[in-house]
């Protein structure tokens, strides 16, 4: 049956998700039928050549027909679409896909959720393409409940980083889970970027900096806490660090000339609250963290040197020597740190991009360590006073970025 | 008799006077020769090098990634790599062709082999040179992964592959330059052999504890190892 044009398509990229797709599915047409019973809808499986039939479980799993909100119930068909991109799984060839196809059926407003997150209700699907769909908005970023532990290289360095850079308090730019616009799907379409490594592994983000560089319309939606299966596995730090960490500084690369004037950052319109900590997590055995940042510090000396400033170097070594208790990396070392790393990626001398970003690990290991310490004890709005003084301290230091950025300081 | 050792002794002075009469215009000509072909590498290789730097060859090779290659490999900017090149091939040509100047029988033969090696030397040199980038890079990736990974002794994991790597390449350069060939597969294989045995030994019977945590951390329940980590994103 062939799906002519829709309002709003929901896409899933899979890679052996069987387990899990087809309450993925169910969940999606439920909110289908409950929140849009007027509207043309259509639910894409994009699938990175899973051999577990995950593809066969999207097509045969059978539709719930939920009750709207006001009694009624949708006559239109949900339809359901299968393509494999490729052999193996790529975030940005599965993103690619997706907006070919939204383009193909002139979609107005499309989502991405993963299959491995198991708790995705029908409100998720809604509080997600409700602002692209009725609201105008380009770009939809996710907001989930946490408890202070999960999440924190966003909290510690991606969003405090990309705000002060491209000056748009956007939480949760490294997500599973957004929509945008049928308009932001076109123009990220056409642009030649599918081939980069920071694209392919996270397409996302590119997306929301597109957006926020265009100047079109982002929000966040605040859609519940995230679990995840317990089969999926868990990405572990380098790998987080190298994908997210490289994808925003080749984005800081790309789209200097948007963010290099800018200063200072505004907030963006989100729906529900706009933060939900709990207390609750533990994180066991955090004197490996330590040691590892230690380690690294000593064993990286030669790599370290050629990418920080001397001072800064110093100052890391120097408290790589301080007892566990008292050990702190505080913030104004923590940004400037980061931000050398960042201008190293600019121009990498004798190291490779892919260097100067794996050999930041050790130190967001020092950082993030210093923060298990510092927040053993604190409530959810102390955590949360400490990210925005820390956000502050990124807006605060960006000049310097800035002038070794254009080579007027040198590292 | 003493007749005899006079006329001998005037005879080898006449032969020592001939030649040196002879060889000395030659060795000046090679004087003249090298000195001549000093300054037309000089000439050259400021020329070339403000020639290049009129093109802009840096900003290109800086674009292209060709710079990176060659600060990984220690090497300054294209724009010097090719005129200090240009320079030495210079010199060491008029260098040859005065040394031929002087007609010395045998050297004239070890000179044209000398020539007839210049492709395989040429070879050798571009061989040596990716062997060093591909040493340092693989080597700083090693020890970036190992560091991260919390592997044991990273920097010598890093100077092994460093290491490995430079003798594969030292032995493909010779190889081609047709050097002592069986003398340097036979060492090659001596010290690659030697390394692999010692870490061996070393590996399994003084480490086996270590090589036992090894093996644990690397194939055993790695999900553990993880979760001392909280969840990054």
């Amino acid at each position: 049956m062939s799906v002519g044009e829709v309002d709003l398509l929901v896409a899933i990229p899979s890679f052996n998700n069987a387990n899990t797709i087809g309450q993925t599915v169910q969940v999606i047409e439920e909110s289908y039928q409950q929140n849009f019973i007027r509207d043309r809808v259509v639910i894409l499986n994009v699938d990175g050549g899973s051999t577990d039939h995950t593809m066969d479980v999207v097509a045969s799993v059978d539709g719930r027909k939920a009750i709207g909100r006001r009694g009624l119930t949708s006559l239109r068909t949900v339809h359901r679409v299968t393509a494999q991109y490729a052999k193996s799984p790529s975030p940005g060839m599965a993103l690619r896909t997706v907006l070919a196809t939204a383009d193909l059926l002139h979609a107005r407003s499309c989502a991405i959720i993963s299959p491995t997150t198991v708790s995705v209700d029908t409100s998720w699907i809604a509080n997600l393409l409700r602002p692209a769909y009725r609201q105008d908005f380009d770009f939809v970023a996710p907001l989930y409940a946490r408890n202070k532990y999960q999440g924190l290289l966003a909290r510690l360095l991606l969003y405090p980083m990309s705000r002060a850079i491209f000056g748009k308090r956007v939480r949760e730019l490294y997500c599973e889970e957004w929509s945008f616009s049928g308009r932001l799907a076109m123009q990220c379409l056409g642009q030649d970027v599918w081939n980069d490594d920071a694209v392919r592994a996270r397409p996302e983000a590119w997306m929301g900096i597109n957006a926020i560089c265009s100047d079109l319309k982002c929000c966040q939606s605040f859609l519940g806490p995230k679990v995840l299966s317990p089969v999926a596995t868990t990405q572990d730090i380098v790998e987080a660090v190298r994908q997210t960490v490289g994808n925003l500084f080749w984005c800081l690369e790309n789209y200097e000339s948007q963010w290099l004037n800018r200063s200072g950052s505004e907030p963006v319109p989100t729906f529900g609250p706009e933060h939900e900590f709990t207390e609750d997590g533990r994180v066991s055995n955090q004197e490996k963290i330590f040691e590892l940042f230690r380690t690294g510090v000593t064993e990286l000396d030669s790599v370290l040197a050629s990418i920080l400033a001397p001072d800064t170097y110093a100052q890391i070594k120097e408290i790589s020597t301080h007892a566990p208790d008292k050990f702190r990396f505080d913030s104004e070392l923590w940004v400037k740190t980061a931000y050398e790393f960042a201008a190293s990626y600019h121009r990498p001398g004798v190291l490779t991009r892919g260097h100067v970003v794996q050999a930041l690990v050790p130190l967001y290991r020092g950082r993030m360590y210093s923060f298990l310490v510092e927040h053993a004890e604190s409530s959810a709005d102390e955590v949360e006073a400490d990210s925005e003084a820390l956000c502050v301290e990124f807006e605060r230091q960006k000049p310097y970025l800035v002038q070794m950025w254009k080579g007027e300081t040198q590292r | 008799m003493k007749d005899m050792i006079v006329q001998g002794l005037q005879q080898a002075y006449q032969n020592l006077v001939h030649m040196v009469a002879e060889f000395l215009p030659r060795f000046v000509v090679m004087l003249v020769v090298i000195l001549a072909g000093l300054l037309v590498a000089y000439l050259l290789k400021y020329g070339l090098r403000a020639l290049l730097h009129l093109t802009k060859l840096d900003r290109l090779s800086e674009e292209t990634g060709a710079s990176r290659v060659l600060r990984m490999a220690a090497l300054p900017s294209m724009t010097e790599v090719m005129s200090r090149s240009v320079f030495w091939v210079t010199v060491l040509g008029f260098i040859l062709v005065g040394i031929s100047v002087l007609n010395i029988a045998g050297l004239q033969e070890q000179i044209s082999r000398l020539l007839r090696l210049l492709p395989e030397i040429v070879v050798a040199i571009v061989i040596l040179f990716l062997g060093l980038v591909i040493a340092n890079f693989l080597s700083r990736a090693v020890l970036l992964g190992a560091v991260n990974a919390g592997y044991a002794s990273p920097r010598l994991l890093s100077w092994s592959i460093r290491f490995i790597i430079w003798i594969l390449a030292i032995t493909m350069a010779t190889e081609e330059v047709g050097m002592a060939r069986q003398t340097v597969i036979a060492a090659f294989s001596i010290v690659f052999g030697a390394s692999m045995l010692a870490l061996a030994i070393a590996f399994g019977l003084g480490g086996k504890d270590l090589a036992r945590d090894f093996l644990e951390r690397n194939l055993g329940d790695k999900e553990k190892e993880k979760a001392e980590e909280p969840q990054p994103l």
